[in-house]
């Protein structure tokens, strides 16, 4: 791990800083006491407590088709007929009487299953591929280039639309399998890249001496170094995922019955939400989307700052 | 495709059609009608309208080919168009056609008997030419011959009373149309794409892309130069592919078209509410016009479990008509108490089917439906679906993406299913690909479909469609669509076996509602298909650039402007002023 004593010492050399500047400094004693990390967390963490804690609070079979009156508004407010929302739909309904509230509980989490599912998947085999290129070298490293190479030029999008739309329904799972077949590129380069910097450092040489094997070596050694800089890189890849899930999802493809986020958004669309006003439909889970994206996106930044000392800011 | 991504196609179609890409001159928009159009056109350049696509309804059909008879469903009565008059002998085996006379082809050739001859005669030949009315006219037709230029005699292959309707009337969206011998003859029927077509309509073919079609008119066409009728007034006509519900609104709203495919009744009122020159069949609730084609549930019937009658049934007492009713229609039509359609020419037969206890019930019953389940083998597993030997009683159900109506539909009766313990999920595919592939070949477990649709003053016709003489396997595809639930067995023939007698008799004879309602009695007990509800299109009607739209009180004729009667509809515009 890298040093920290650093802010302490250059605190005591300049001593014009503010006493609330003092204070930041004193954080990063901690570096994963990082603001923006615990706010992206935070957001996230909020989306899975929702969907934990609205399953026991709130009925989750209200997001099947014909739960109650259809196109209701929020609590309060007016849908074009001159409907006043009530208690029974907080947020209001769907065109096909679906509880929105419900739909949010349920699909929120899915989509961020989805996300980190395929993320998950996508890394172990980047972390596997890329530390086998850069340590291994010769016709592994060959073969393993040459294979992210091409598949990082084609668009996982093309592919992925049409593979759905000729499989049609496939279960959650199934999509982020599919995904995290586009998304193990990157990492699997990047890693390569930092492995081949590593390899040729003291402690690896010394371990390579002391006869420790390459699987020792790869994931004992060298791993540990890389958490950081692992773990920016599984943010970042959750982001690239539900980006791509959601893209599907709008276009109709993926999980038929089983509510996302996208889903809704593409029934919304397809149904005629926007001309009709109901604003709640597809701008809610617009809205949670958005909170998605802004707390990986802080996280990825908070993550940043961990290992980087010199991101950080007073 | 999926609807998002044609609004964005045909978003942009709409702005190169409208501007860069209109060929030859230019047409002023508000001497232009716009069509919706709920297709993707496969073959743009192929009018071979006897093999199955999208040959007919972007246009072909309501402004280029005209039909002999058009079934007036206000009036009862047969309108005469390119026909005078069509005369049964006694026993209804033979009918003469009397033609108009004066009529011509767009490129100057006379339409006269020799066409009639040829073109029937070419499909009686010809086994490939696969279209229902094509289909349709081989089953009926012995021989066929001129006797003069304008007179043709058909001889049936057994009596019927209603030849001329159900072939030549446009009682349902099409009629047996009639081709350019000059152009046809020597060509192979099943391949030849009739590329570019000429008809004798009031309009010709300007150009065709997948997501649009262009006609142009004809001033020198030979209804205005008979008298037969005034030039209609629209100068070009555009049938233009939309997608989803919501383009379809902000077409509409942007004035960007005239007349559109049905809408739920939200984004209807929405429209109104926003561009209030939009109308529809009533002024007020509930809008819409009740299509003869009532909805139903299309079952494989030679794929397990759904082989078995007691499943089937099982699946029938599930369906809550009213739910459906209330969430896909939001109260805009009625739960279907038979296959009819709910006409008041159609009321003896269904009251005697329901008399006979075959009536369907509004709402569902999913006890009685478990016990049947339970009756064959199941046990409910403990994530509350059914099981047999560790398999999950499981249905993907197919159905086109071109409509809320239809997917919306759907989705309610897959929920409905799975509340009763049968996994079953929805398969949307696209309009072109519904109809081409997945109905005509049996390849589903259970369908959307409207195919028990015909009947609209008599019984037969809708019956005649389920008969064991259409049964194909699996994989060939269905005559004219009927059958396509492949049903067969005893049940099926006797059923087949009344239904033929049926066929015989006249329309008024008093014989006939008990014997529809002893076949029905074989339909009801092994359900290859189980009716849902009634069908209401609410189509938006835009009186911006056009008056003179069918509607409840203007009632020339109804709007289902994909029909060969659009003819009728085309002449009635005039320009708003």
């Amino acid at each position: 791990m890298a040093d920290h004593s650093t802010p302490n010492a250059a605190g005591a050399q300049t001593p014009d800083l503010t006493a609330r500047q003092i204070r930041r400094m004193k954080r990063f004693d901690n570096p994963w006491r990082n603001p923006k990390l615990i706010w992206g967390a935070g957001l996230l963490l909020g989306i899975v407590a929702m969907g934990i804690l609205g399953r026991i609070f709130w009925d989750p079979d209200l997001v099947f088709t014909g739960s109650g009156l259809t196109r209701q508004p929020p609590v309060g407010l007016e849908n074009l007929r001159g409907q006043v929302g009530t208690w029974a739909h907080p947020l209001g309904t769907d065109g096909a009487g679906r509880d929105v509230l419900a739909l949010l509980i349920i699909g929120a989490p899915n989509s961020l299953f989805v996300g980190v599912l395929a993320s998950l998947i996508g890394m172990s085999i980047g972390i596997f591929l890329g530390f086998s290129a850069g340590f291994i070298r010769g016709r592994v490293d060959d073969v393993i280039r040459v294979l992210s190479d091409v598949m990082i030029t084609i668009p996982p999008l093309l592919i992925l639309v049409v593979f759905q739309a000729a499989y049609g329904d496939i279960s959650l799972t199934m999509m982020a399998i599919l995904i995290a077949c586009f998304v193990w590129q990157s990492p699997t380069r990047l890693i390569r890249a930092q492995v081949l910097s590593m390899r040729e450092s003291g402690y690896v040489q010394m371990a390579r001496l002391s006869g420790a094997s390459t699987m020792h070596i790869m994931f004992r050694e060298m791993m540990p170094n890389l958490v950081p800089y692992l773990f920016g890189s599984f943010i970042a890849n959750v982001t690239t995922s539900i980006v791509t899930a959601v893209g599907l999802e709008v276009l109709g493809l993926g999980p038929q019955r089983i509510p996302t986020l996208g889903r809704t958004i593409y029934e919304a669309i397809n149904s005629g939400a926007l001309i009709q006003n109901l604003y709640w439909w597809w701008g809610i889970p617009t809205i949670l989307l958005a909170l998605m994206f802004i707390g990986l996106l802080l996280i990825n930044l908070g993550l940043d700052e961990v290992s980087n000392p010199r991101l950080r800011k007073l | 495709m999926k609807p998002t991504t044609r609004l964005l196609l045909s978003s942009a179609a709409m702005a190169l059609a409208l501007t860069g890409m209109a060929p030859a001159q230019e047409v002023a928009r508000e001497d232009t009608v716009i069509f919706d159009l709920d297709r993707t056109i496969r073959d743009p350049e192929n009018f071979n309208w006897f093999t199955s696509g999208t040959k007919r309804q972007h246009g072909a059909h309501q402004a280029m080919w005209e039909p002999l008879f058009i079934l007036n469903y206000e009036t009862g009565e047969m309108d005469p168009w390119l026909a005078t008059a069509m005369e049964p002998n006694e026993d209804f085996s033979e009918w003469t056609l009397s033609l108009r006379e004066g009529v011509e082809w767009s490129d100057g050739e006379a339409f006269n008997a020799d066409d009639v001859v040829f073109t029937v005669g070419m499909v009686l030949e010809n086994e490939e030419l696969s279209e229902r009315e094509a289909a349709t006219m081989r089953a009926q037709v012995a021989t066929v011959e001129k006797i003069d230029d304008l007179t043709v005699r058909f001889t049936l292959n057994s009596p019927n009373p209603r030849f001329h309707v159900e072939n030549f009337g446009v009682r349902i969206f099409g009629s047996f149309l009639i081709m350019p011998e000059h152009v046809w003859a020597g060509e192979d029927p099943a391949t030849f794409a009739f590329y570019p077509p000429i008809g004798t309509g009031p309009y010709s073919y300007s150009s065709a892309d997948t997501n649009r079609a262009i006609w142009d008119r004809n001033d020198n066409w030979w209804g205005a130069a008979t008298g037969f009728m005034d030039l209609p007034e629209p100068a070009r006509l555009i049938w233009l592919e939309t997608g989803g519900e919501e383009s379809r609104a902000q077409l509409m709203l942007a004035n960007q078209m005239d007349i559109a495919h049905s809408v739920s009744i939200g984004t209807f009122e929405a429209i109104q509410a926003q561009n209030p020159n939009v109308i529809s069949w009533h002024d007020g609730y509930p809008f819409a016009w009740p299509d003869p084609c009532a909805r139903q549930l299309e079952i494989n019937t030679t794929v397990a479990p759904w082989d078995d009658p007691a499943m089937r049934r099982a699946v029938g007492l599930i369906i809550d008509r009213t739910q459906i009713v209330n969430i896909a229609y939001e109260g805009t039509t009625v739960p279907s108490s038979t296959m009819f359609a709910e006409y008041g020419s159609m009321r003896p037969f269904i009251g005697a089917v329901v008399a006979a206890g075959h009536g369907l019930p509004a709402t569902g019953d999913a006890e009685a439906a478990q016990a049947l389940i339970e009756a064959a083998g199941y046990t409910m597993g403990s994530d509350g679906i059914y099981e047999r030997d560790g398999e999950d009683l499981a249905v993907s159900i197919h159905v086109n993406s071109a409509s809320t109506e239809y997917t919306r539909t759907i989705d309610m009766v897959v929920e409905q299913l799975n509340r009763a313990g049968i996994n079953a999920r929805s398969v949307p595919v696209e309009n072109g690909v519904f109809w081409g592939e997945v109905l005509p070949f049996g390849a589903f477990e259970m369908s959307y479909s409207w195919l028990s649709c015909g009947s609209v003053n008599e019984p037969w016709t809708s019956m005649s469609r389920y008969t064991t003489a259409s049964v194909v396997p699996v994989g060939e595809r269905s005559p004219g669509f009927n059958n396509t639930a492949r049903w067969d067995g005893d049940a099926a023939a006797a059923y087949t076996a009344i239904v033929d007698e049926m066929g015989t008799m006249a329309l008024d004879d008093p014989a006939l509602p008990g014997m529809v309602a002893e076949a029905y009695g074989h339909l009801a007990g092994e359900l290859p298909f189980i009716p849902l509800v009634q069908a209401a299109k609410l189509i938006p009607m835009n009186t911006t650039y056009w008056t003179g739209w069918p509607t409840a009180e203007n009632n020339y004729n109804h709007p289902a402007f994909w029909w060969n009667h659009t003819h009728q509809i085309i002449h009635n515009l005039e320009r708003a002023e």
